[in-house]
């Protein structure tokens, strides 16, 4: 593989926003003083622009995954939970639940005094 | 005949004719609802009639309605109450605000003495930090009739919040019936009647005007069986008549239903005239 061909595939991995800030700063320097590889990129770029276009999406720009944190998925469920212990709370004030007893508790009874 | 099977024979027979046939039970009643630390007489009231009068009480909230017909079973010794008990309560409300009630039937009996007095809890044995609380105290007695056969109710109801009903039941043998015809201010001479049930049909003549007398033929039948599971438990139909009423000139025949109560039941006539019919319990023969 040439130096060319794998400064190619950084100009890739960097389009998709696989690369770290290390790689991504080696790459800059790189495209600085190497019109080839500058080329490279802006023909990419120049791609990428095209398909989306096509697909109806002049606009369109390449975004990273999002990645759902633990913090950000345990607010989730904090709130699922919130909201469902106070649509029980006032279900239960709207249309009353069984109670605390059973039938049999509210039948009457015959004791002796 | 062995002296053992005798002296059996002996105290069967003194119990029988120390309670007899003739004796009177009465049932009485004291509602008492407990809020924190006071205890208040809700209402109170006594029925009483013959050994085979039933007492059908009722205790109404605004959420929930205990109804319940109680008959008792006497032995030499002590009796055994029995009870058939009717429940509806509010259970919550429909998804367009209506009111949803549950009915609950079932019944109850326990064995006790004749000095016991019984606590009764419509709605359940309440938890035991409860602040408010109803009960029924309810003690039933046997006394010698003193010459009186027919029932007798009274209810005194001193807390509004509540409804209470006391009523004696007893399947009526005979009926007394108190007939008149009314048309606007003026009516006709009443008349009484002894009638028994499914008996002989007996003729009428009724005239407010004199030109224009009514002529009937009157028959005491028994209601219609009970329908429902309420009615049955209740045996609403048991000290209920009927009067089956029948012009023959006109080919109409209409019936009144009601309990021996002296409440007088109206009946529209073709014509414009009224029947009042009253049933009452017949006085001792």
């Amino acid at each position: 593989m040439t130096d060319h061909e794998r400064w190619a595939r950084d100009i890739e991995a960097d389009l998709d926003g696989e690369l770290t800030l290390a790689e991504q700063a080696a790459l800059a320097r790189h495209l600085a003083v190497c019109p080839t590889c500058a080329g490279t990129r802006a023909s990419h770029l120049e791609l990428r622009a095209s398909l989306a276009r096509a697909s109806g999406h002049p606009r369109a720009k390449v975004m990273p995954r999002q990645v759902l944190r633990g913090r950000t998925l345990a607010l989730l469920a904090l709130l699922a939970a919130l909201a469902g212990a106070g649509g029980g709370w006032l279900a239960h004030a709207r249309w009353g639940g069984p109670g605390s007893g059973g039938l049999e508790a509210s039948r009457a009874t015959i004791d002796i005094r | 005949m062995r002296r053992s099977t005798f002296a059996s024979l002996a105290l069967a027979g003194a119990v029988l004719a120390s309670q007899g046939p003739a004796a009177r039970l009465s049932y009485g009643v004291r509602v008492l609802l407990r809020n924190g630390a006071d205890t208040n007489v809700v209402g109170t009231g006594e029925v009483a009639g013959p050994m085979e009068t039933g007492l059908r009480l009722g205790v109404h909230t605004d959420s929930t309605d205990v109804d319940m017909l109680l008959n008792t079973f006497p032995e030499p010794d002590s009796f055994t109450l029995s009870g058939d008990f009717v429940a509806t309560r509010l259970a919550g409300a429909s998804r367009r605000g209506l009111p949803v009630y549950e009915q609950d039937e079932y019944r109850r009996h326990r064995r006790l003495a004749w000095t016991d007095t019984v606590r009764l809890h419509p709605f359940g044995t309440p938890r035991a930090r409860a602040r408010r609380e109803l009960w029924v105290e309810l003690r039933v007695t046997t006394a010698a009739p003193g010459g009186i056969t027919r029932p007798s109710e009274r209810v005194d109801l001193r807390d509004s919040t509540f409804d209470l009903t006391l009523e004696a039941v007893v399947r009526p043998r005979r009926a007394t019936v108190l007939l008149a015809l009314v048309r606007g201010d003026a009516n006709s001479v009443p008349l009484q009647f002894d009638l028994v049930p499914d008996g002989i049909p007996r003729t009428l003549d009724l005239a407010v005007d004199p030109a224009r007398p009514h002529h009937f033929e009157l028959r005491l039948t028994p209601p219609e069986p009970a329908r429902t599971a309420r009615e049955r438990a209740l045996a609403l139909d048991a000290d209920v008549v009927c009067l089956r009423l029948s012009e023959p000139a006109l080919t109409s025949v209409s019936m009144l239903c009601g309990r021996l109560n002296n409440v007088a039941r109206r009946l529209a006539l073709p014509g414009g005239d009224t029947l009042v019919a009253t049933f009452v319990w017949p006085a001792a023969r």
